[in-house]
């Protein structure tokens, strides 16, 4: 008799469960169907830097930026005014310190981006699950302005330019930026040019060293600047790869980003004594924004390693 | 090793667990140190190995102070045997036992010499545990175990060992093993022993001297013949005990006698004939019911009669050997007259004690209430070529009541068997 | 049927044949691990991005670049040579240094274990049990994070010398709390430990927060890495290796008595607490000393002794040893394999310890089991 007790039991719970999980099934279908029609709005889409199509009821007014590049993006096309909020590491240009702080992509104040009212959010490669959430419950659309290449640079510019409405400051821009690459790279990728071999080290740990490695728009700078990234053939975007390494590719060229260690430091560095970069004394830093932002300030960076690179070229 | 302890005080934090103890264990003596729980036995122990701090001064071994010696001379001097050991972790019965010399290694790095693998080995040999001396130790029973920690013991070539409640794990034939190996240490090889012992009886049986604790306090000490009496028992552990001698080794033990407390005693007495043992059960089942009881006549070597001088029941006696005399007899009459029934056990009757059934015959003459035990089945009571039987025939033909067993007679009493 | 056995063969002829063989088999392991870790020390620095053992770079050309055995051998032993990059430089100051770090680490990290085992007669405990792991980590994420460490000079040895003093702070505080009038509590001692690394994570945590687009700057260390590899870091760590396993090893005895229990090792005559106190602090500096160039290597101060334990018994005398170099040798390997197995990138060594560790370990123990029943 208990059995049978049991198995009943055992029936009606699994008449629950399956109950709860139609019921599940059916909301969260019912549910994305909507959201798909939903979808089919006026206004008008772009495809952002991840492929997604995101689609805007309009020009914004109001843009939170949760990342410093694409807040650089935006004042540099003169698209600064439309920002009512911006990350805790915004810090580029000086006018971008002084708006609503709104967290940052690790830790999103989602409150505040709540009720600043923004029409769109803008963000880098990092897409906190948060900001996905807000597009979710609150109709907030994002983009993903980030990039890989130099070229992709300008891509992003106009993309920012055609969301913001500031598409001719944007082609404007792009166009400048373009040109100055032009400029420099018809000397650093000139026949008969070296391309002598460049560590771009961003930070280290003892002997293990953290660069760029193939992907990576830091590996598209070094190239457009003339140089060949040690890195090329590393495992992955930002390898960390041991000193071990670098001295057997030997770099002629040693950048360090500014914060993160001294030129004394580097030469110092056990091992590092008949790489080539130190004994010529080619051992060079960069501030740190000018690699670490892919804005237009990417093309600073850029001008700067080429001429690091390359100074006879640029006397 | 001798141990002297001076106004010895202990307590843990408020709790005074030990109050002011002094007593001496002399070299090659076997002292037992027993007490109730919570007496402060182990406590006191702890003391004498040092592993408990104590004031200097209090505490002397071989006339020096305890906390004066090294902790290594101290284990070349006594070796501690606790109540059981184990360990999770592999070590062989071997390794344990060579680490009992520990004590006697000449340096940190120094190994094991040929002296010390041929000590632990004669050790082991001595507690029969050579033959598992590969074995995890974990591995081994209660009892094998106890042995492998003596094997170590004896291997740090004590003056003295010290134990503490040692046998307590083990079933009965393992503690006899110990004990018997522990005093034959002591015996043969000068070993001073000072044990804490849970049986009274043990230590009664195995220990020179004995010393009584209660509640932190020294209530005895001496050999078990002075600690070990009904008096003393009762006020230390709350128990009525008698105490025998044990027949086959002269020491003496201890048996708890009555585990009921008598509600109130009634007045009535009973007179119980009895003899050769049968009249002990019927005794203390009277006095349980809150009888009191006289018997008689006893002869001195008999049995009944040790029992009744034990639960202080009134008896009339005869000298040994002796058959029963006319001045017994009519102490016996006396008694059994002012009593308010008589109660015949099934003793055997011989020449020498018939007359109890003649007394019985008289009582029964008199009016007086008379009950008669059957016999266990297939024992015969008669040893007088049937006049036994015959008489007791005719005592229940004359108005003896014959009862089923004691219950039924304490029943039947109830029911106003008083007369 | 588990058997077991003393040690030295000469001395058990009276104990009968199955001891011999029992060991026969520790001394055995216990001189064949030297040579392996000789062995496994020469392989090691052999073993790299560059070769010879290992997948070479690929140049700027794209062909790929290996160091070959005979100008290994070449390097390591004579200064010049005609070599495209500097061969002596590659062996002479990233791999023989960071091969003996990692012998060095190993070896004080599986020795303090062992001895931490027999001290808290607990067989989860390992070398950070009493707060080192916790204390380095607040000193090494307050160095590196602050900025302080990208100095040269004085950021060299910041990180490691803040990391080694917060973790000695930690364990003084740990012992105060678990000691009362001279008397240690293990279990006080444990609980006292758990208390302090749940207070100093949160602390940890928080300055990682505080910085947290610096995290990945002090990834390293939480991880456990011999990227801070130098002579300097040997030659102190060999001290303190050396002084602390030979402290350790002497007192084999006495551990093994505390094993079991202190009031049995206080009657077999050592002082129980003055070989807590002993242990602790020798355990104490040694680890905090290793822990604060590599951060906190996790796993091989807890399963290497008793991965040792299972192979040559309870007894410290072998076990010390034993668990030392096995520990050293252990180590070598992960960081070969760190070093190696995504060329050119490098993977945190304590990521390697824990992955490849945990499984051979389970399978070690299921062994044991299995042959404990029968």
């Amino acid at each position: 008799m208990g059995s049978k007790r049991t198995s009943s039991s055992v029936r009606r719970v699994w008449t629950v469960l399956g109950v709860v999980l139609t019921a599940i099934i059916a909301f969260s279908s019912g549910y994305l169907v909507a959201s798909f029609t939903q979808n089919e709005a006026v206004g008008f889409s772009v495809v952002d830097d991840y492929g997604r199509t995101v689609t805007l009821d309009g020009i914004p007014d109001r843009i939170v930026s949760i990342a410093p590049t694409p807040t650089e993006i935006l004042y540099s096309i003169g698209a600064g005014s439309l920002l009512v909020g911006v990350d805790n590491y915004s810090d580029f240009p000086e006018e971008a310190r002084l708006l609503t702080k709104v967290g940052d992509a690790f830790e999103l104040n989602t409150e505040m981006i709540i009720a600043l009212k923004p029409d769109l959010v803008v963000c880098g490669d990092l897409v906190p699950r948060q900001l996905i959430q807000l597009g979710e419950t609150q109709g907030i659309p994002y983009v993903i302005l980030a990039d890989r290449t130099v070229e992709a640079v300008f891509k992003t510019i106009r993309l920012a330019g055609i969301i913001t409405g500031h598409v001719d400051e944007a082609d404007q821009l792009a166009a400048n930026l373009s040109e100055r690459v032009n400029a420099l790279t018809a000397k650093t990728l000139a026949d008969g040019v070296s391309k002598p071999k460049v560590l771009v080290e961003t930070w280290s740990w003892g002997t293990s060293i953290s660069t760029f490695g193939p992907g990576s728009y830091g590996d598209d700078v070094i190239a457009l600047a003339g140089g060949t990234n040690i890195a090329k053939y590393a495992a992955s975007e930002y390898p960390m790869v041991e000193s071990e390494f670098v001295i057997a590719q030997n770099p002629d060229v040693v950048v360090y980003t500014m914060s993160s260690t001294t030129k004394d430091a580097i030469i110092g560095r056990s091992g590092w004594e008949n790489v080539t970069a130190v004994q010529q004394d080619h051992v060079y830093s960069i501030p740190d924004d000018l690699i670490s932002r892919y804005g237009a300030r990417l093309i600073d960076g850029l001008e700067q390693l080429a001429v690091t690179i390359h100074p006879e070229l640029f006397p | 090793m001798k141990f002297e302890v001076r106004n010895l005080s202990y307590s843990f934090g408020d709790k005074k667990v030990l109050r002011n103890i002094s007593f001496e264990a002399a070299d090659g003596e076997f002292l037992g140190l027993i007490g109730p729980n919570g007496s402060g036995k182990t406590t006191l122990l702890r003391c004498m190995t040092n592993y408990l701090e104590t004031p200097e001064d209090r505490i002397l071994i071989n006339g020096k102070p305890l906390q004066s010696l090294m902790p290594m001379e101290l284990a070349r001097t006594f070796a501690v045997v606790p109540q059981s050991s184990s360990t999770d972790f592999v070590f062989s019965a071997y390794d344990i036992v060579m680490m009992g010399r520990i004590p006697h290694m000449a340096s940190r790095i120094a190994g094991h010499r040929k002296s010390d693998v041929e000590i632990v080995r004669a050790a082991m040999e001595k507690t029969d545990t050579l033959r598992f001396a590969s074995r995890p130790f974990f591995a081994l029973s209660g009892g094998e175990r106890q042995r492998v920690i003596i094997a170590r013991a004896i291997a740090q070539q004590p003056q003295g060992l010290l134990l503490d409640e040692p046998t307590v794990y083990l079933d009965i034939n393992g503690q006899f093993e110990i004990m018997d190996l522990i005093k034959k240490l002591n015996r043969e090889e000068g070993i001073s022993v000072v044990a804490v012992l849970h049986d009274v009886n043990m230590a009664a049986r195995y220990c020179d001297r004995i010393a009584l604790l209660s509640q932190g306090h020294l209530e005895a000490i001496g050999e078990p013949k002075e600690v070990l009496t009904p008096e003393i028992i009762r006020s230390v552990y709350g128990v009525d005990v008698v105490v025998r001698k044990d027949p086959f080794t002269n020491a003496i033990y201890v048996m708890p006698h009555s585990t009921v407390t008598v509600a109130h005693t009634h007045g009535t007495r009973v007179h119980l004939l009895c003899g050769g043992g049968t009249g002990g059960p019927v005794m203390k089942a009277l006095l349980d019911e809150g009888f009191s009881v006289s018997s008689g006549v006893l002869n001195v070597l008999d049995s009944d009669y040790q029992n009744a001088e034990d639960l202080h029941i009134a008896t009339v006696a005869e000298a040994p050997f002796a058959p029963i005399g006319d001045s017994a007899h009519t102490e016996n009459l006396k008694l059994i007259n002012s009593s308010s029934a008589v109660i015949i056990s099934p003793f055997p009757v011989g020449p020498g004690n018939l007359k109890n059934l003649e007394a019985a015959k008289s009582a029964v003459k008199t009016g007086k209430k008379v009950f008669v035990l059957p016999p266990e089945a297939g024992k015969g009571i008669d040893f007088v070529g049937g006049k036994a039987d015959a008489t007791v025939k005719e005592l229940i033909r004359s108005g003896a009541i014959q009862v089923d067993s004691i219950e039924d007679l304490l029943v039947r009493l109830s029911r106003g068997g008083g007369g | 049927m588990l058997r077991v056995g003393p040690l030295s063969a000469s001395t058990t002829e009276s104990m009968g044949t199955e001891y011999q063989r029992i060991v026969r088999r520790r001394i055995l392991i216990l001189s064949v691990l030297p040579i392996v870790l000789f062995v496994t020390v020469i392989v090691g620095t052999f073993i790299g991005t560059t070769g010879p053992i290992g997948p070479g770079i690929r140049t700027a050309t794209g062909e790929i670049q290996r160091i070959s055995f005979e100008d290994a051998v070449d390097a390591i032993l004579h200064g010049h040579g005609n070599w495209p990059f500097d061969y002596h430089a590659i062996f002479w100051t990233q791999r023989i240094p960071r091969v003996l770090l990692a012998v060095l680490v190993g070896a004080s990290l599986a020795c303090a274990g062992t001895a931490m085992q027999a001290v808290f007669r607990n067989p989860m405990a390992d070398p950070f049990i009493v707060g080192v792991s916790s204390g380095a980590s607040v000193g090494a994420v307050a160095a590196t994070l602050s900025g302080l460490a990208a100095f040269a000079v004085v950021g060299t040895f910041l990180t490691p010398l803040l990391a080694f003093c917060t973790a000695l702070l930690t364990v003084f505080v740990v012992y105060r709390l678990g000691t009362v009038k001279g008397k240690v509590y293990v279990d006080t001692l444990l609980l006292s430990g758990v208390a302090m690394a749940a207070f100093l994570g949160a602390i940890v945590s928080s300055l990682i927060y505080f910085a947290r687009q610096e995290f990945h700057r002090v990834i390293f260390w939480l991880l456990g890495s011999l990227s801070m590899q130098s002579w300097t870091a040997d030659a102190i760590l060999a001290l303190t290796v050396g002084v602390g396993v030979l402290v350790i090893f002497l007192y084999s005895r006495d551990l093994n008595a505390l094993l079991l229990g202190e009031e049995t090792a206080h009657n077999l005559g050592t002082d129980p607490e003055a070989l807590k106190t002993i242990m602790l602090i020798v355990a104490a500096v040694m680890t905090s000393a290793a822990v604060a160039f590599t951060g906190v290597i996790g796993f091989i101060g807890l399963i290497i002794p008793h991965m040792m334990r299972i192979v040559v018994g309870a007894d410290h005398r072998v076990l010390v040893p034993a668990s030392t170099l096995a520990g050293a040798i252990f180590l070598v390997w992960a960081d070969a394999i760190a070093r190696t197995v995504i060329s050119p990138n490098t993977l945190p060594v304590g990521i390697v310890t824990a992955m490849c560790g945990g499984p051979f370990f389970l399978y070690l123990l299921r062994r044991s089991r299995v042959e404990g029943e029968k």
